[in-house]
């Protein structure tokens, strides 16, 4: 698997990805930043949702995924080297897992860092805190890549129908809908932060922190086999 | 004693894409040696070849090598060496890495020495550190080769590998495709330069609108198709008389009378033309001063095929 966590590696990392991924997680940092040394700072739970589960968790981490993952498989059928992979005799799990794990490698740094850097500045060095939006933003990042991978096996607008999933999905009808929650990545990592540090989301119902585990792992390992399944079955390139 | 086991068995294989049939029922099986696959473009040549490397799936039918199905099979690629028509090649990669890579990913137990065997098979060991964008179409094709010889496969699927080969990597090419048929390989090879294929090929498949036209040697496909018009070209003293004379044999179905003076005759038979035309030729008092096949080539054959 070696070469292909490599291969995926060098892919994924031009030099344009490096600076939008810079940028984009940045920006919650600055924010926070920001806001913490306002003069009028808003109340935690107006904070959290902002900017750790609105921006960080809803719009930044999955932005970056989509970027990221949705083309770890979307370039190869794009530039049709796919061929390369599948017409080898590795089992297809054993293709699908350094594609995923490449793209967790190069946008979690990012996205970790952005969540570790904001939450340090927001919750003034608090550990617990700290560890808890980290924890949150690093299983989402697991979901959200899983299922960004995936999506690039089976549309060539993986990133298009990326871009509508977060900002539909994710970004509106997770936050206005209440049955949505089991079915939002954002809100199961909003729910792990709390089960993680129970003054996070303070305000909010929450998915229990065992179950929220199960589901997270649970999304994980459908996406890694839908994407080898479909790897078995489709038309390569 | 039997026929020994076919490498790659095609049964009645179609494929289609929502109304459009690309492939239409085709069977044929394929053994050690060099098979040519012909057609013209957009003929199914491709789709087919896709379908036997397990890259597409088949609408109908099955294709099994040594005996197993292609699809969804990995295992088999250990045996087996594709290269599409397409330049999958990344850029990024200098050449060298490109074939260490594809050698690791086939499991080759001594990678070292595989890369630098195939690299050197396809004469582009100077060129094995530069990267790939800096290649020229030919180079990368040699190097696509060499990516797919690496872990020294039992049967190679070649879709127009000659593409972007200058005349002199042509050559090398085709001794290095001989060198590998003769240690038994099962070799498939697809290309629209026909008199490459016909020098290469011992067993010529020509694929039409989707269906299997024909199969078996050049010769054997050419005498195979004993119906059509076979063109011979005919110097004489006389041509004018000698038409006249020539267009009444029941072996002839036209004669046409080039502006240089030949005769162009147009045989259903040419066994008995070979007979008749001297004969005819004698009892005139005409003189042959030439006679040629004009058609007796695989391009020939295959615009024939392709007309029809």
């Amino acid at each position: 698997m070696g070469p292909l966590f490599r291969l995926t590696l060098n892919q994924l990392t031009g030099r344009w990805r490096i600076v939008i991924m810079t940028v984009l997680a940045s920006l919650p940092v600055l924010f926070s930043a920001l806001v913490v040394r306002g003069s009028r700072a808003p109340f935690v739970d107006e904070f959290e949702v902002i900017v750790i589960s609105t921006m960080l968790a809803g719009s930044i981490a999955p932005l970056i995924i989509v970027a990221i993952a949705s083309v770890a498989f979307g370039n190869e059928v794009d530039d049709r080297t796919l061929a390369n992979l599948t017409l080898s005799p590795l089992p297809r799990w054993q293709i699908v897992l350094p594609k995923m794990l490449g793209a967790l490698a190069v946008s979690g740094p990012f996205i970790l860092g952005s969540a570790l850097a904001t939450g340090f500045v927001a919750y003034n060095r608090d550990a617990t805190a700290v560890l808890a939006v980290a924890t949150g933003i690093g299983v989402g990042l697991m979901m959200y890549t899983s299922f960004f991978v995936w999506l690039g096996l089976v549309t060539k607008q993986a990133i298009g129908v990326g871009l509508l999933y977060i900002v539909l999905w994710e970004g509106f009808f997770s936050g206005y809908v209440e049955g949505i929650r089991y079915f939002s990545i954002r809100r199961y990592a909003t729910a792990l932060m709390h089960g993680i540090d129970p003054r996070r989301f303070a305000g909010e119902v929450h998915v229990e922190l065992a179950a929220t585990s199960l589901v997270a792992v649970g999304v994980c390992i459908v996406f890694f086999v839908l994407s080898t399944r479909r790897l078995r079955t489709m038309d390569v390139p | 004693m039997s026929a020994p086991d076919p490498v790659i068995r095609v049964e009645g294989v179609s494929r289609w894409f929502g109304s459009v049939v690309a492939v239409s029922d085709v069977s044929f099986e394929i053994g050690p040696g060099i098979t040519g696959l012909l057609g013209p473009n957009g003929a199914g040549k491709t789709t087919l070849l896709r379908m036997m490397t397990g890259l597409a799936g088949v609408s109908d039918g099955s294709v099994t090598m040594f005996g197993q199905p292609v699809r969804d099979n990995p295992a088999l690629y250990r045996r087996v060496g594709v290269m599409s028509e397409h330049e999958t090649v990344y850029t990024f990669m200098r050449g060298r890495d490109f074939v260490r890579m594809m050698a690791k990913i086939r499991r080759v137990p001594n990678v070292d020495d595989a890369v630098e065997r195939a690299i050197a098979q396809v004469d582009l060991v100077e060129a094995a550190e530069k990267r790939m964008g800096t290649y020229s179409r030919g180079m990368r094709q040699r190097m696509r080769l060499a990516a797919t010889i690496v872990h020294d496969p039992e049967v190679l699927i070649l879709d127009e590998p000659l593409n972007g080969a200058d005349p002199r990597q042509r050559v090398h090419f085709q001794n290095l495709l001989r060198r590998l048929a003769a240690e038994g390989r099962t070799i498939i090879i697809s290309s629209h330069i026909l008199e490459e294929v016909e020098q290469l090929a011992e067993t010529v498949l020509l694929i039409i609108n989707g269906k299997l036209a024909a199969s078996g040697g050049f010769r054997a496909i050419r005498a195979a198709l004993d119906q059509r018009p076979y063109h011979v070209r005919v110097l004489a003293s006389d041509p004018r008389r000698l038409a006249g004379e020539v267009v009444q044999l029941p072996s002839v179905d036209a004669v046409n009378v080039d502006p240089d003076g030949g005769l162009v005759v147009l045989s259903n038979n040419v066994r008995d033309l070979q007979v008749e035309l001297p004969r005819l030729a004698q009892k005139a008092s005409i003189g042959l001063r030439r006679v040629e096949p004009l058609d007796d080539s695989l391009e020939s054959v295959f615009g024939y095929l392709v007309e029809r």
